[in-house]
């Protein structure tokens, strides 16, 4: 275990921007901090570590004024602080952008990063030229590519996003916090937000940046500070530190999880699976065909996932992956082509059927799509299996109540019992609660969107865990991710979405690093934007 | 909270599970998933009234709250499930009163038998019910306004088949079977209330459709990811609604030996009051039989007490209102 670091040991000339120093908080029985410490100078980007749970989250909210602290003290630019509300925090230059997002759909970007500060006339009516014109100078200033006048609602979330980022930049900020702000960014998006907190930055602004992706940690910050279990476990350097121990800090000794990563870092056994997995697949019968499947946002998808394959579909958000996986599901129409879920072909496919054939689908976004937040554990497990638990159309109480149990047990999701409300379970036990609601009877297909969003190390280790058990019993998986690491990690093969066709189909071994495949999904992306479909889609089985 | 591998799991681990147990107890106490507050404040309802009036603590006039309350309790029920399923039922009130002119009149014209008033009265309920819930979901019209339509079809109708007289009902065992017979005692509107909620209880928390109404109210889109049919667990619930109108609409025209068309206007609003204040959230997905029931009760016994305490009707009415809106802000959250 590292030793805390005093943070006094940065010996800087600097002033820092922000101070927090033994800050405690309790909530009734839960002491979620227990005296943390954190500096941020101006100009620096300090990363912020820990799983769910570890505290990060309580800080922020005691940062943005949200809640009052029990102990210690929070200094700004040398002055003892303490905020009892949002705006506050907000007057003493503090901006937040959270994970779930505030804006007003149905307003435009211009209008909603104005809200409540709006040019007016003198009778109190909004200048709406002048609003206009000064959010697109502050977009084009910031090298954003948003549009002042586009209402949000329209917007893909990952410039969702970037409006909430650029929300919070407006205005006098000294210092921004970032919750987990590339959760659902990938490739040229993840970039530009980069270069826009690079910009921010530049003119003196500290920036708290929370993550759960460690290679983002040196791509942008100067120093990560480790939380576990609302105490400092480590102050480092970037540049002096190393992936390896930023994840022995985060998850602490003796967790299991860090030797399934060392084994797999060590050596090629991975590489090996996958071979092996490859060569028994070829065989195999496909669990799923897609034949020039077409609607509103896909043309022409060919796919096949076999028995027992993991299959990857990689693209930029907005390529079209997620709605392969709703068309499957039945969740979107079918107007062109055919699927074939295990042989059997349907006319028209609805969620019940495609469930009742032994598909599932864990969905990209878990509070709006896979909970239902203020019910039991057991409730939400039983869910899409109802027919199961029942007889004729009465409830097998207990039989509910034992799978949700088992399914728990198995997949060690942390609660006191299958009664307990979802919305008091933290991320990573909830995303392990959707996946328990398919885990018996076991899917034959699995669809994954984004299975470790807003997961911290430990639990995304156990749902790879869980993907990999699924396969060796014969399931087909197909996942969605923008975690590329993910995908080589897990995949047997990964497709290319690209505008929402599949423009080609490689096998895990054709695949080298992250960087490749990145490049492959870039170049395949400005390849199609050409005459369509002439180099790729070739061999797509 | 703590991810830590079982190997860790310490006394400090068991005593936080420990800790986290009873604050999900206090948690549970204050959102009114299970409002002890209500019964206590029920309690309370009881106790004052009996110091209060002589003649409130007996048999006798609790036999006579259950038997006003009835018809707003039996509608209730259906109505608990219409708002968990996070939406709303304005005709209730107009459909209990084209059921019984509709039961009235087929046992006039179609036979003299009680059992033709009770299927003509509750399947006029439930095709009401039908034509809001299809509406409702295949048009994708909130409940709200689709219902405040139907709340003055309905009426209108039920004024229209009779040019607005009421119709006598002669049937003696009609009578008997909804309004004025009695089992040990017990007087039938009062049983039926028992047999509704027994219902309503088997059906919403034994059942899958209960927890497909729960999930629909809940989180509509998870709903629909987990493959639940949300149009037709929606219908159902207002047909539901529609069939409880219905058997209310017996109640009350076996009583008074007629229907007509002009009764209980405004009945939407107190049956309403009974489920928001029984703890259903109008946000949906929560809220439960029993706590409907005793919704109906406080606003029933309230009315009696008020009444035996000499207050004036119009007072009456005053603190109605800032009782009910109090009890549903304290047990709210």
């Amino acid at each position: 275990m590292s030793e805390p670091v005093a943070v006094a040991a940065a010996s800087s000339p600097q002033v820092p921007l922000i101070r927090v120093a033994g800050v405690t908080k309790r909530f009734g029985g839960v002491q979620a901090l227990r005296g943390v410490n954190l500096e941020v100078l101006p100009g620096e980007v300090h990363a912020l570590l820990g799983e769910n749970g570890a505290g990060k989250s309580t800080l922020i909210k005691i940062l943005s004024g949200v809640h009052a602290y029990d102990e210690g003290s929070i200094e700004i630019a040398g002055k003892r602080v303490a905020f009892d509300s949002p705006a506050k925090s907000r007057d003493a230059g503090i901006a937040v952008v959270y994970q779930d997002l505030s804006l007003v759909e149905s307003l435009s970007v211009g209008a909603n990063l104005m809200l409540g500060r709006e040019p007016r006339t003198r009778l109190g009516f909004v200048k709406k030229r002048e609003l206009m014109t000064m959010v697109s100078d502050f977009l084009k200033a910031h090298g954003i590519p948003l549009d002042a006048r586009t209402p949000v609602g329209s917007l893909p979330f990952a410039y969702r996003q970037m409006t909430e980022i650029c929300k919070a930049l407006m205005g006098d900020v000294r210092i921004l916090i970032l919750d987990e702000p590339t959760s659902a960014l990938t490739g040229g998006e993840e970039q530009i937000l980069f270069d826009a907190i690079r910009t921010v930055t530049d003119r003196g602004v500290g920036v708290i940046y929370v993550t759960h992706r460690l290679n983002e940690v040196f791509r942008i910050s100067q120093r990560v500070t480790v939380f576990r279990d609302g105490m400092n476990v480590g102050l480092f350097p970037t540049a002096e530190t190393d992936m390896k121990q930023l994840v022995a800090a985060i998850i602490g000794p003796g967790h299991a999880a860090l030797h399934a990563r060392e084994r797999t870092a060590v050596g090629s056994a991975s590489d090996l699976l996958a071979a092996e997995c490859e060569m028994a697949s070829v065989t195999v019968a496909p669990i799923l065909t897609l034949s020039k499947v077409g609607n509103d946002r896909l043309h022409d998808v060919d796919l096949t996932v076999r028995k027992g394959e993991i299959h990857g579909l990689a693209g930029l958000i907005g390529s079209g992956r997620t709605e392969i996986l709703q068309t499957i599901f039945g969740l979107r129409p079918v107007e062109t082509g055919a699927i074939v879920i295990d042989d059997q072909s349907l006319a028209r496919i609805t969620p019940a059927k495609a469930i009742k054939l032994g598909v599932a689908l864990v969905p990209e976004d878990r509070h709006l799509q896979g909970l239902v937040l203020d019910h039991s554990i057991e409730r939400n497990l039983t869910l899409p299996r109802l027919p199961h638990f029942s007889r004729w159309g009465w409830l097998r109480s207990q039989a509910a109540v034992q799978q949700a149990q088992s399914a728990m047990k198995k997949l060690a999701v942390k609660a006191p019992d299958s009664s307990t409300y979802v919305k008091f379970l933290s991320g990573g036990n909830q995303q392990k609660v959707v996946f328990a609601k398919w885990d018996r009877p076991r899917p034959k297909l699995l669809l994954l969107d984004e299975p470790t969003v807003g997961v911290d190390v430990g639990a995304r280790e156990e749902i790879y865990g869980v993907v990999q058990d699924a396969a060796r019993d014969g399931t087909g998986v197909l996942i969605v991710s923008s975690d590329l690491d993910e995908l080589l990690r897990l995949c047997d093969r990964v497709s290319i979405v690209v505008d929402g066709c599949i423009v080609n189909t490689i096998d895990r071994a054709n695949l080298g690093n992250a960087e490749e495949l990145h490049h492959l999904i870039q170049l395949s992306r400005s390849s199609n934007e050409s005459p369509k479909g002439t180099s790729f889609g070739a061999h797509a089985t | 909270m703590n991810d830590s591998v079982s190997t860790q799991a310490t006394d400090g681990q068991v005593a936080q599970q420990r800790r986290s147990r009873k604050w999900q107890l206090v948690q549970l106490l204050l959102q009114g998933d299970r409002p002890y507050a209500l019964y206590f404040a029920f309690a309370i309802l009881l106790v004052v009234f009996s110091l209060a009036s002589p003649w409130f603590l007996s048999i006798d006039n609790f036999l006579n709250i259950g038997r006003q309350t009835a018809l707003v309790s039996i509608i209730a029920i259906g109505m608990t499930f219409v708002i968990i399923a996070r939406q709303i039922d304005l005709s209730v009130g107009s459909t209990l009163a084209l059921s019984g002119m509709s039961a009235a009149l087929a046992m006039a014209h179609i036979g003299d038998n009680w059992i033709i008033g009770a299927i003509a009265g509750i399947g006029t309920g439930a095709l009401v019910g039908a034509i809001n819930g299809f509406i409702i979901t295949r048009l994708s019209i909130p409940s709200f306004l689709v219902t405040l339509g139907s709340l003055s079809a309905a009426r209108g109708l039920a004024l229209l088949v009779t040019t607005t007289k009421p119709v006598i009902i002669t049937n003696d065992s009609f009578v008997a079977i909804f309004g004025e017979g009695d089992i040990l005692g017990v007087p039938v509107p009062i049983i039926w209330t028992v047999l509704a909620v027994i219902a309503g209880i088997l059906l919403l928390h034994y059942s899958v459709f209960g927890r497909q109404i729960y999930a629909a109210g809940g989180n509509p889109t998870a709903a629909l990811y987990s493959g639940i049919n949300i149009r037709r667990v929606t219908t159902l619930a207002f047909v539901l609604t529609g069939m409880l109108a219905g058997l209310a609409a017996l109640v009350l025209s076996a009583r008074s030996h007629a229907a007509r068309p002009d009764v209980v206007q405004g009945l939407e609003l107190d049956v309403i009051a009974s489920v928001t204040l029984g703890g259903c959230s109008l946000f949906g997905g929560r809220g439960f039989v029993l706590g409907t029931l005793l919704g109906s009760l406080i606003i029933g016994t309230l009315n009696n007490g008020l009444v035996l305490l000499g207050v004036s009707s119009s007072l009456q009415l005053v603190i109605k209102g800032a009782i009910i809106v109090a009890a549903v802000a304290f047990t709210k959250k």
